[in-house]
């Protein structure tokens, strides 16, 4: 074991314990438990002693033996239960124990422990008598109503496993299924043949036509995938500029930015937008394709004329025309044709929701079933698909629930003082640690860790005036315009590391977008959002 | 990330300096070595570590006193060497005849044949193109050598592979 791991370790074990022993009247020891399960994932996704993936199993891993009626504590902790003892009409005998500080006793029914409040008419040394309609003789009360379990029903095992295959891990598989196949078929690389080839051959042309199909294609597939892909694309077509022309860098830094903003416009664009509509539909609140889309559009189109600008300023190109040869035909099989049918077709569906009604992820499932039936995706593509980008959403979507569950959230957000800043300032400063904080750690864990925290914010009425729509796009899209590190998404990882650009080049520019693009969410959530919902 | 050796077997000094001195923009991301004959080769391969080493390329001169270079190679092929799985081999030479040829080809596994005299920017761009396909076929993470190797190639591997992504 490296020192890196055992740090990571004593810090998460530190933070469990702490959690657990922490002196606080006002939260739940199931809400402990999930605090302590909270730290100690916050330090393992933060320092990464293991892959973030496997964190997130431990998540859920935890919470299943830890927060689940079935799990060995809840088996093995099972609060005792009492019978009141009549002793007149509607006035009952219960121990002193089963009484809570405001006066009422948890009466088990169903399974699950639920307040009465009863009316204390007698106090003795180690019973109460009490008076309340609503008891029988038959009544299992708990014998301490300050049990763990008493106090907080522990849900089915099923509501964690079900994170695994919750609507929206299957939403991304089918944008997974479709883009293996895409990427079989290099239906990706024709499509950027077609799009670029009307931006004829100035290099500023040139440059947008890049970043309109970079965040086309990232809008639906993987930011990374897309970016690795332009990469090799466009490689070959830069190096024919001169060396030392500035111009190369300025490509090299459009494709990384342009798929990181691509990634906002959908809801498969990037896991955090996952988190986001998994926090809104936890609420109730479920948002169709074309919704996500009429919302973070503008935002995206604005950001990349905005990014073009910037980069021809910065880095403008001394040639007046550069040659670009790209060739290629799409293939005409009948695997081939079934491919571009059922793509076509999903996201038809998926943009036509306001017509059809049907859940965009219900028809994800259209491609998952069709390209395996018809093997445009085969064995080999299904077990090469990112597996590990669905645990770790599920792993978050999975600490987001135990955090509503267990009423963490809700005391988590109780703690710092929110009235100072009121509900536009609380908002702004989400924005602003989603954007810091994913410059430094992976989008989703960030997403993750503020979401929850985002979303009972603005459902315990402290954000007056605030949709919760806003509050999760705001800390979505803010994770998103985190791009000023080579760590900061692996996009900018693969653009620096072609050489091409120096990371000093990376910062100033990712500094820059991050600040407007900043400005531009709070614009965006005041303006716009917040008046829609 | 392991430390992927570059090894250049060469008996005339002259010619060896010119090759590691080709050859030395590599060297920010490959340890560039040379030896004088098989033998010195030999001691180089066998004083790897065989967790942590790998020898991406070997340039290796024909004809040497002592072992020749063939029969170095086809030796080395037959006692299977850990960090030599992957390795991608160069034959270079003035003079081999039709018989050496068709051995290095059948019994050495030889990538390219390189016939001597040589210019630096076709012996840079062969490095070039077999450390690319030794960093895919041993399944090293291409990240770091994109700007040194071939970076469309191993961008489209990146893509290929969808392993490098939000989860690292």
């Amino acid at each position: 074991m490296n020192r890196k791991t055992l740090i990571a370790l004593v810090l998460a074990v530190a933070g469990f314990i702490t959690a657990l022993l922490l002196p606080v009247a006002d939260l739940s020891t199931a809400g402990q438990i999930t605090l302590g399960i909270f730290l100690f994932a916050a330090v393992f996704w933060v320092l990464e002693p293991i892959p973030i993936y496997a964190t997130s199993l431990l998540v859920i891993l935890l919470q299943v033996l830890l927060l689940s009626a079935q799990g060995p504590l809840a088996q093995y902790t099972a609060p005792a239960t009492v019978q009141p003892v009549r002793v007149e009409a509607n006035v009952w005998e219960i121990p002193a124990t089963a009484l809570t500080d405001d006066g009422s006793v948890r009466v088990r029914r169903n399974g699950r422990f639920q307040a009465v409040a009863v009316d204390v008419r007698e106090t003795a040394a180690d019973t109460v008598a009490v008076r309340s309609a609503e008891l029988t003789e038959d009544s299992a009360l708990a014998r301490r109503a300050r049990h763990w379990q008493a106090e907080f029903s522990p849900p089915s095992y099923t509501i964690f496993l079900n994170t695994l295959a919750s609507p929206i891990i299957i939403l991304f598989l089918g944008g997974f299924v479709m883009a293996a196949g895409a990427s079989k078929y290099r239906v990706d690389r024709n499509l950027i043949r077609i799009i670029l080839r009307p931006f004829g051959t100035r290099p500023a042309s040139i440059m947008i036509g890049m970043m309109v199909i970079t965040a086309l294609l990232s809008a639906f597939m993987s930011n990374t995938a897309t970016t690795a892909m332009m990469m090799a694309v466009v490689l070959p077509i830069i190096g024919a500029a001169p060396e030392g022309d500035r111009f190369r860098i300025g490509v090299a830094l459009c494709i990384p930015f342009a798929a990181n903003l691509g990634g906002i416009a959908t809801p498969i664009g990037t896991p955090p937008n996952a988190i986001a509509l998994g926090a809104l539909a936890q609420q109730g609140v479920n948002i169709p394709f074309t919704t996500w889309m009429g919302l973070t559009v503008p935002l995206v189109v604005l950001m990349l004329v905005f990014v073009w600008f910037l980069l021809l300023r910065v880095f403008p190109s001394g040639e007046k025309n550069l040659a670009l040869e790209l060739t290629g035909t799409f293939e005409t099989s009948p695997k081939a044709w079934a491919l571009y049918i059922v793509a076509g077709g999903t996201i038809l569906l998926w943009v036509t929701e306001a017509l059809h009604g049907l859940s965009s992820s219900l028809v994800a499932l259209i491609p998952v079933a069709l390209l395996t039936a018809f093997q445009v995706v085969e064995k080999k593509e299904v077990r090469n698909l990112p597996w590990e980008v669905l645990w770790l959403m599920a792993g978050g979507l999975a600490l987001g629930v135990a955090m509503r569950e267990t009423g963490l959230a809700e005391w988590m957000v109780g703690i710092v003082p929110w009235g100072v800043l009121g509900a536009a300032g609380a908002l702004a400063v989400f924005g602003i640690v989603a954007i810091l904080l994913s410059n430094f750690i992976s989008n989703t864990v960030a997403a993750t860790l503020l979401m929850p925290l985002v979303m009972s914010f603005v459902a315990s009425g402290m954000a007056e005036g605030f949709a919760l729509t806003t509050a999760a796009l705001t800390v979505a899209v803010g994770t998103s315009l985190a791009m000023a590190l080579p760590v900061s998404t692996p996009p900018n990882a693969i653009a620096v590391s072609t050489g091409l650009i120096r990371t000093p080049d990376m910062v100033k520019m990712g500094v820059i977008i991050g600040t407007v693009g900043y400005a531009a969410v709070l614009a965006m959530a005041f303006l716009f959002w917040n008046l829609i919902f | 990330m392991p430390d992927i050796h570059i090894l250049c077997i060469e008996d005339e000094p002259d010619v060896l300096d010119a090759v590691l001195r080709d050859l030395a923009p590599f060297e920010e991301k490959f340890t560039l070595t040379g030896a004088a004959d098989a033998a010195e080769a030999r001691e180089i391969l066998e004083g790897l570590d065989p967790e942590n080493d790998a020898v991406g390329l070997i340039f290796c001169d024909h004809i040497m006193p002592g072992q020749r270079g063939i029969e170095l190679l086809i030796a080395l092929k037959k006692e299977n060497l850990q960090p030599l799985e992957y390795t991608r081999k160069v034959l270079f030479t003035g003079q081999a005849d039709h018989a050496d040829t068709i051995q290095a080809i059948n019994e050495a596994g030889i990538d390219h044949y390189l016939a001597k005299p040589w210019e630096a920017d076709e012996l840079r761009g062969l490095a070039r193109k077999l450390l690319t396909e030794f960093v895919i076929a041993a399944r090293i993470p291409p990240l770091p050598y994109m700007a040194v190797l071939d970076g469309a190639r191993l961008a489209e591997v990146i893509h290929d592979r969808n392993d490098l992504n939000e989860t690292g």
